[in-house]
């Protein structure tokens, strides 16, 4: 199919391309998804900061709670009635993968509650083709393109966080406040909500509610895989269709090229109509139109190849009225001078009939060889016949004929052959040097039999090699030397014979360089 | 007048052509009427038939109006001469005039003396239909018998329909039997101007009718690159 050297955009791959703007689908999907997030963070932060609240809530003006640990100061074990109590509280509001604490304005930790590592979901086997498909293929692959939450972090308290935290400073100070950090080996992002308990007007002391985002990025992640899967398939399916799709356009418009091509031949003849397809659209419309047009160009070579033949029909009528003119003019009492002219006019007219009766022979032969009528026959025979024949025609000329033993039986119209050889002969004898002889031979080969004629003259002109079979082709240096008009005709009757009879004719150079061979090739066809 | 006044009808649709062609007939004694078209002809023809007929295949806007007008005439008269004169040389045309009844095809590169001589041929033939038969221009070649006076062939004692042109081809080829005539010769012994081709198939026409008369007929041998011969039985 390629045909240049150059790398070509077949419409499949233009197609393929094309394709690729639904890659902008999972594009804007992210985008929404991202979107969502931000509002499922706010909602989280939200529920966080509620439950710091409400934990502060159940502990205000309770200060019991708070201020027996605050009485017992630094001695050892605190009271643990109201540690118990306080846990006892924030339990009930604790929430999985959340951490609740709780402390004095001394900063010493009450009670905690809860821990921020969140129940890790359980590995569910791989169900069905599709289960295996996605976890063979999808996961891993998910894996790659996004951050997957992790429960292994470290969800130390950290002191600092603890004694520092601005957001504690801030409860402390009677202000609820929420604040983002990263546990400290940076695996995970926890966020914390703070809030003051309220003893009266004065602040006892601080909830810090805690939780990670992974549950928000398990959710997030979740939609993404989700959003990918559709979208992958869908640019699977899509592309696929598309693909198809150009597969067969691109496959409708070879089959029609590859027609058009092979409808007309190398000489520019159309071999076979296009056969037009029904089909409604552009190439439906592109092949008849392609149909339409092998038909006129086809009726336009019909006509170049019938030209001749209509010339020479409508010169002959004129030429008539000349020749009979002269020979009216001959019945006259005419002064000698005049005779001479009458002759030279004479012999014009004869010239021109010649020519009108090579023109026409193409053509006759072509309707000849329409309805010719197949017998077997000899080709050893008939060659000797002709090569007999010619010593007497061409007494100037030397004739050296060489056949094979056998019989060359083959079946076709050996009066058409006969034609053919004479062809090829009055060829050889125009460029052959003078004293040398002509070579006719006939050798048997594979599937038939060759029959050559080669003469020492001059070699093939280059640029005529090729077409030298053709109609109207003469490969004879110009300019009239005899009254023998060319019109390049001989070579392409025997093409034509060569052809009737299945074969097939070439020309070449003599091996040893001194001359040409014609050779034509007739299978011993059963016709 | 050397001869009985004969009088010629010529169909042509050239005007300078059929001047130049009667100008020749008239010469010649042949009482010569010149039509341009069929409709002219017919009328022309209505009341009286010529002793001969020349016509075009192709009469003005009639690209066939020949071969209508000689069926028509061939219809009014069997025995009429009747010879084309056209410039068609297909054999498609050839053998579409024979078959219509005429007894001679010629083109119109023949040349004034021939036409004459085909003419003044067929009046012989003519003549001698309607005289008491002569046997002395008589060829004989085992069963062929040659009547020249009559231009009539015979094979084995019965009749073979040969057209003039056909009729000489087969004079020059049984004159000397098992002697080659090139297609040339043929050519011109039987004023003809012709290519190679259609002197094939000319021949093969007459061995045809040979053999419609005699069907293992094969006197006429072909020789290839040379051309015909008459086998001596």
């Amino acid at each position: 199919m390629p045909r240049g050297a150059a790398p070509r955009l077949t419409i499949r791959v233009k197609v393929l391309l094309v394709a690729l703007a639904l890659a902008v689908i999972p594009l804007v999907g992210y985008g929404y998804v991202r979107e969502i997030e931000k509002v499922l963070q706010a909602a989280h932060e939200q529920s966080v900061v509620a439950t710091a609240r409400a934990a502060a809530a159940a502990l205000h003006d309770r200060p019991a709670l708070l201020a027996r640990r605050a009485e017992a100061g630094a001695s050892e074990p605190p009271a643990r009635a109201g540690s118990a109590e306080i846990e006892l509280v924030i339990k009930g509001l604790r929430r999985a993968g959340s951490r609740i604490w709780v402390i004095d304005q001394d900063r010493n930790l009450l009670a905690l509650e809860g821990s921020l590592r969140g129940e890790p979901e359980p590995a569910q086997p791989p169900e069905g083709l599709w289960g295996r498909f996605e976890a063979a293929v999808l996961r891993p692959f998910y894996a790659l393109l996004l951050e997957r939450p992790r429960e292994d972090f470290d969800d130390a308290l950290p002191e600092s966080a603890l004694s520092a935290g601005r957001a504690v400073d801030a409860a402390l100070a009677g202000a609820p406040s929420t604040r983002w950090r990263q546990t400290p080996d940076r695996r995970a992002v926890v966020l914390a909500a703070a809030h003051p308990i309220w003893n009266g007007t004065e602040v006892a002391g601080a909830v810090v509610a805690e939780a990670t985002t992974n549950s928000v990025l398990t959710l997030r992640n979740r939609v993404l895989e989700q959003l990918l899967t559709v979208t992958l398939a869908t640019f699977v399916v899509g592309a696929g269709t598309l693909l198809l799709f150009a597969s067969h356009l691109s496959a409708r418009i070879r089959r029609l090229r590859d027609d058009a091509e092979s409808a007309i031949d190398a000489q520019g003849r159309v071999r076979r109509p296009l056969r037009a397809v029904a089909d409604g659209d552009e190439i439906g419309d592109l092949s008849r139109s392609f149909a339409t047009l092998l038909d006129r160009l086809r009726e336009y070579t019909d006509y170049l190849e019938r030209i001749a033949d209509r010339l020479s029909h409508e010169l002959r009528t004129p030429i008539a009225v000349v020749s009979s003119s002269l020979d009216n003019l001959k019945s006259q009492p005419l002064p000698d001078t005049s005779r001479v002219y009458i002759e030279r006019a004479e012999d014009g007219v004869r010239r021109l009939e010649t020519i009108l009766t090579r023109i026409t022979e193409a053509t006759r032969l072509e309707r000849m060889l329409a309805d010719a009528e197949r017998e077997p026959f000899d080709l050893g025979r008939v060659v000797s016949g002709c090569v007999a024949g010619y010593a007497g025609a061409f007494p100037q000329a030397r004739f050296a004929l060489r056949l094979p033993e056998r019989r060359v039986s083959m079946v076709g119209a050996p009066d058409l052959v006969a034609q053919m050889l004479d062809k090829l002969v009055a060829n050889a004898i125009d460029f052959s040097v003078p004293g040398e002889p002509i070579e006719i031979a006939v050798d048997a080969a594979p599937g038939g039999a060759t029959l050559a004629v080669s003469n020492i003259g001059p070699a093939l002109p280059a640029a005529m090699r090729d077409r030298l079979f053709e109609s109207m082709v003469s490969m004879r240096a110009g300019g009239a030397q005899g009254d023998e008009p060319h019109l390049g005709l001989g070579l392409f009757i025997v093409r034509l014979i060569a052809q009737f009879h299945g074969g097939r004719a070439s020309a070449r150079d003599r091996a040893d360089g001194r001359g040409v061979v014609f050779e034509v090739f007739l299978p011993a066809g059963a016709a | 007048m050397r001869r009985m006044s004969r009088r010629i009808a010529l169909v042509e649709d050239d005007p300078v052509l059929r001047e130049n062609v009667a100008d020749v007939l008239r010469r010649q004694g042949y009482e010569t009427v010149v039509y341009a078209d069929r409709a002219a002809a017919q009328s022309g023809m209505q009341t009286r038939l010529p002793d001969l007929a020349i016509v075009d295949i192709g009469l003005g806007d009639e690209i066939d109006g020949g071969f209508a007008l000689v069926r028509e005439l061939r219809a009014r008269s069997a025995v009429l001469p009747i010879v084309f004169l056209t410039a068609r040389d297909s054999d498609f045309d050839l053998v579409a005039g024979l078959r219509l009844g005429a007894d001679d095809y010629l083109t119109k590169n023949i040349s004034m003396p021939h036409l004459l001589a085909r003419i003044a041929a067929l009046f012989r033939r003519m003549e001698v239909l309607s005289a008491p038969p002569v046997t002395d221009e008589v060829v004989e070649r085992g069963p062929l018998r040659l009547d020249l006076k009559r231009m009539s062939a015979t094979w084995r004692s019965r009749p073979v329909e040969l057209t003039l042109t056909e009729f000489w081809m087969v004079h020059a080829l049984a004159r000397h039997p098992g002697h080659v005539r090139s297609r040339d010769s043929l050519m011109s012994e039987a004023n003809l101007v012709v290519d190679d081709a259609t002197i094939t198939s000319h021949i093969k026409r007459v061995r045809r009718k040979f053999q419609a008369v005699d069907a293992p007929f094969d006197a006429i041998d072909t020789v290839y690159g040379m051309g015909y011969r008459w086998k001596e039985t």
